[in-house]
């Protein structure tokens, strides 16, 4: 079988490609107003985890610590949770929202964060905040399971089933997004106002690419409110975008409240991204506008200048998170392209029953290599050691250096994308991210021809 | 006591004793708390004590490979996320390792799969035969003996040696707590080892210098000129062996003594190896700190002959910058040490109000020299955090703060430009010539052009038309004296862009060795 699925050899990692459970449980935390998690752990989990974030975007973003020393892990750090809910809630008054995101070194004492919330919840908040809404919800992320994918999955899980309910007015459709950027919810909401479609974006990320401003303090934060995060368990059906960032919130939302529900595919690419709004009209009935049908053809027109004539059998490793890099490696295979490595950062043993890898196996008729528990120094050894040739490499920028050495040209794409400006605000999916991604990948291709002096005279007349 | 009151911090009374206003006459008494445990939930800067052992200190070290025994995500978040090159293609920032700790781990212990680890990240790279292994909160909490595992390893494999740091993140209020660890620990494991070969009269070790953006390789120029041996750097730039060999300098050149000063005391404790406190940041301090080494070997001249022909390339353009920045007020908000490295010199120097000091993890003594070198009317803040940072700037009003990147993104927020204390914008700022780049990158950010079209309101204010663009100049020379703008004598920042790179080819006057070794 040309295609083969197997696990990294190796125990450890070398250069990871994915960090850990807490910071994803973080990030679905920013995307809600009014909120400000508390990660129960070391001050290292947060602080670093707010420089991941900031190095991606550019911005800052906020984030409690409940600040763990030395004599909490001897005797439990509990009432340090206790403290820190307290003194957030009374110098952030605006806040009502306050996820308690575990970390391992708090799953391994085994400080019980559900019991400290019913004491909070039963004692300070009804006597000290009595006349303030406040929800606390525990979000267990023990670094040593899973990756920040099943963080970001879990913490969007625990928020949606801490908020839904049933039988609210509004009724919308649910789009859970998984690990998006702005610029993707920017173009979700573009493709569904264009349908119609009145629909609960969760999390909404759009202002995470916040302003500069004459006046006030603009910070980014994302803006899903406790209004929306009820709503879903009301909504008339969900897409989940991502199946191993929303799928498990997806889940819950179907078996509890039975909402219609599809999960994935990512619409990344034209192929996708026809599906995804094949998947909202079944759901709402709504119909696909003329507008689309030619936003659709600009991107074919424009992808179709390159494709065949300068990526065709283009051979490429692709890296990141999990439906990021299948949703790639398909858009890939239409333009024409070969992928023939593609790095999976985590064990999850769910990626050999995934319909998308199984397809991938049944119709690719060259080697390709899927690696799950991956790491960067997979891609490294192959191209230093055994002989492994690419043209172009699809990953975040984590992965600069493997690029740079084996001068291999790197697309950046995915997260966190730190060495190139304003990434977060190209969307990768719908039709405008199709487009944006496979000139992006073809003006890589291009500088790379003249600067390696690689038949760059070929761009002399297109 | 002068304390501050932060009015968003009115409702924690514990924090009082960290905010101090340095008044003209109460300079005893200007002294904030320090160094304790952090107030949960307060959005402290501070980081762990993992990082403080880890990032700032070993992983510098430039021919090793550095493994953490943990879940993946120490591991990630001290990758690439600080600026410490090295001359040999920056391997310590380009791979890092780690034992990825899964549940099974935890439950059944890790030791087995860290073994593995070794051996497989000394088969990826063979060339590598060191190895520094740090342990984290999750490898501290279940107990596995990371020693044992790395002696074991050792016997099996005689030629790889391995340095194993035991500094949890939770092992103290910050990262500070790592760097005593890591001292420690190094001094008590690796010291006395390796015998170095003596190829100089004066020999030193230089401590406390990372190579940000090329430190370390700027001030060994000048150790190099004078004809000084240095036998280690610690760490930045510094090579494993080498490390090993500490004990036979004759002098400790301390940069930050926040972060290593205790081995240096422990060399002087167990070696006699005397410790000078020196400085590379600033024209004067370089100046007096060459001075001072120079005064210690008896080499004097050699020192003045740096500081002549350094000074007369590089000052007049640092007065240029001088003259442009005369009164503009700065918070200086970095890390630890660098608030006493900058406090006075750059008020001396380039004219700069130090309207407010702070720092994530000084102790009280980094707090003393960085209160009393600032100006009367500082606000000195301890562990701050974000509520009073915000605060504090709002009040404060400063033309820039110095500090670190994610709280830089707070600053701009509110139109506040920011440079970058720990890993710079565009160093190194050592040496007489990085100082320059420091003044031009304080100079870029305060009269940014773009920054300051985010203070217009162009649905309120008068929108002016007749400018097309504005340069800095043009704004930091408005008011400026006619004898300044029109001199001869003071220009521009000239240096390249990578100031650095032309210093690793460079070649050395031999001086011929006198001393008892002479002969060996």
């Amino acid at each position: 079988m040309p295609c083969k699925l197997k696990e990294k050899e190796r125990t450890g990692v070398i250069n990871p490609i994915f960090t850990c459970q807490p910071a994803g449980a973080q990030y679905a935390s920013i995307g809600i107003q009014d909120c400000i998690g508390i990660v129960h752990g070391g001050q290292g989990c947060v602080m670093f985890v707010r420089l991941w974030f900031s190095q991606h975007y550019k911005e800052s973003f906020e984030l409690a610590s409940s600040s763990l020393h030395e004599d909490a892990a001897v005797f439990g750090g509990i009432h340090r949770v206790e403290e820190a809910v307290d003194v957030l809630l009374m110098r952030y008054p605006h806040v009502k929202v306050v996820p308690i995101i575990t970390t391992c070194s708090t799953e391994v004492i085994g400080d019980d964060i559900d019991g400290v919330i019913n004491k909070l919840n039963e004692g300070l908040l009804k006597e000290k905040y009595a006349n303030r809404e406040v929800h606390l919800i525990p979000i267990h992320t023990p670094s040593f399971k899973g990756s920040h994918v099943t963080g970001y999955d879990v913490g969007m899980e625990a928020i949606i089933s801490h908020f839904a309910k049933k039988d609210k007015p509004q009724k919308k459709l649910n789009i859970l997004t998984g690990w998006q950027n702005p610029g993707d919810v920017r173009t979700l909401k573009h493709l569904l106002s264009e349908m119609e479609v009145d629909a609960n974006i969760i999390f909404d990320i759009e202002k995470f690419d916040a302003p500069l401003m004459p006046d006030g303090n603009h910070t980014a934060h994302g803006s899903t409110t406790i209004e929306d995060l009820e709503n879903t368990g009301s909504a008339i059906g969900t897409i989940a975008l991502n199946r191993y960032e929303s799928g498990r919130a997806a889940a819950y939302l179907e078996k509890t409240f039975g909402i219609p529900t599809i999960i994935g595919p990512s619409p990344i690419g034209i192929r996708n991204t026809d599906t995804f709004l094949q998947n909202v009209k079944t759901l709402t009935g709504k119909s696909i506008p003329q507008s689309l049908v030619r936003e659709r053809g600009i991107a074919i027109d424009a992808i179709t200048d390159v494709a065949h004539m300068f990526l065709a059998d283009k051979r490429v490793a692709i890296y990141g998170n999990p439906d990021l890099v299948i949703g790639l490696t398909e858009f890939c295979l239409d333009m024409e392209m070969k992928p023939v490595l593609l790095l999976l950062g985590d064990d999850n043993t769910n990626y050999a029953a995934d319909k998308r890898i199984k397809v991938l196996q049944e119709n690719i008729n060259y080697d390709m290599e899927i690696i799950t528990n991956a790491d960067l120094w997979n891609l490294g050894d192959l191209l230093q050691n055994k002989g492994l040739k690419l043209d172009l490499i699809l990953g975040h920028s984590k992965g600069r250096f493997i690029a740079m050495d084996n001068k291999i040209p790197l697309v950046r794409v995915g997260f966190p994308v730190f060495d190139r400006a304003g990434y977060y605000r190209d969307p990768t999916i719908g039709y405008e991210g199709a487009m944006l991604l496979a000139e992006k990948i073809a003006n890589v291709w291009f500088t790379d021809m003249e600067y390696t002096q690689n038949k760059e005279w070929l761009l002399n007349m297109w | 006591m002068p304390y501050h009151q932060f009015e968003c911090s009115k409702c924690i009374p514990e924090r009082i004793k960290h905010a101090v206003d340095k008044t003209k006459n109460d300079l005893t008494e200007a002294l904030p708390l320090g160094y304790l445990n952090t107030i949960p939930g307060t959005l402290s800067e501070r980081g762990c004590a993992y990082c403080g052992a880890k990032h700032v200190i070993g992983t510098p070290m430039k021919d090793v490979i550095h493994l953490s025994h943990g879940p993946i995500g120490c591991t990630y978040d001290t990758w690439q996320t600080k600026r410490y090159i090295s001359d040999n293609d920056n391997f310590q920032i380009k791979y890092t390792f780690a034992s990825d700790m899964k549940e099974k781990h935890i439950v059944f212990g890790a030791e087995k799969v860290l073994k593995n680890n070794i051996i497989e990240a000394f088969k990826a790279f063979p060339k590598i035969k060191r190895m520094t292994i740090y342990q984290t909160c999750a490898s501290a909490l279940i107990g596995d003996d990371i020693k044992a595992i790395a002696n074991e390893i050792m016997d099996e494999m005689p030629d790889v040696d391995i340095f194993v740091c035991n500094s949890p993140g939770f092992a103290g209020p910050s990262q500070s707590g790592g760097h005593h660890k890591i001292n420690l620990a190094w001094v008590n494991d690796k010291v006395g080892q390796v015998e170095p070969k003596i190829t100089s009269d004066y020999v030193i070790n230089y401590v406390g210098e990372y190579n940000i953006q090329g430190d370390q390789e700027v001030m060994q120029d000048y150790f190099k000129r004078m004809g000084i041996q240095i036998l280690s750097t610690f760490t930045g730039n510094g090579s494993y062996d080498d490390l090993r060999a500490m004990h036979r300098a004759q002098l400790n050149v301390l940069e930050c003594a926040r972060s290593a000063e205790y081995i240096c005391d422990e060399l002087r404790k167990r070696y006699g190896i005397p410790r000078m406190d020196i400085d590379g940041f600033g024209f004067k301090a370089l100046t007096s700190s060459l001075r001072k080494i120079g005064l210690f070997f008896g080499i004097e001249d050699r020192a003045e002959a740096i500081i002549e022909e350094e000074t007369k390339r590089w000052k007049p353009e640092l007065d240029w910058y001088a003259a442009r920045l005369q009164g503009k007020k700065i918070c200086l908000w970095p890390g630890g040490s660098k608030l006493w490295h900058w406090a006075h010199i750059i008020h001396e120097e380039m004219g700069l109000e130090v309207v407010s000091v702070y720092t994530k993890f000084g102790h009280q003594g980094d707090m003393e020299k960085g209160i009393s070198r600032c100006e009367a009317g500082a606000l000195a803040i301890d562990d701050p955090n974000e509520l009073e940072s915000l605060e504090a700037m709002y009040k404060l009003k400063p033309d820039l703060i110095v500090t670190g990147k994610r709280p830089g993104e707070v600053a701009k927020k509110i139109r506040v430009p920011y440079l970058n204390a720990h890993a710079y914008h565009n160093g190194p700022y050592k040496g007489f010539e990085g100082w320059v780049r420091f003044a031009r990158d304080i100079y870029n950010a305060v009269y940014s052009p773009i920054h300051k079209l985010s203070l217009t309101d162009i649905s309120k204010d008068e929108i002016t038309t007749d400018k097309s663009f504005v340069t800095r100049q043009m704004l930091s020379d408005d008011q400026l004296d006619e004898s300044i703008i029109n001199s001869e004598k003071l220009h521009e920042y000239t240096g390249e862009f990578d100031s650095v790179k032309k210093l690793r080819r460079k070649e050395y006057p031999q001086y011929p060795m006198k001393g008892k070794l002479a002969a060996v």
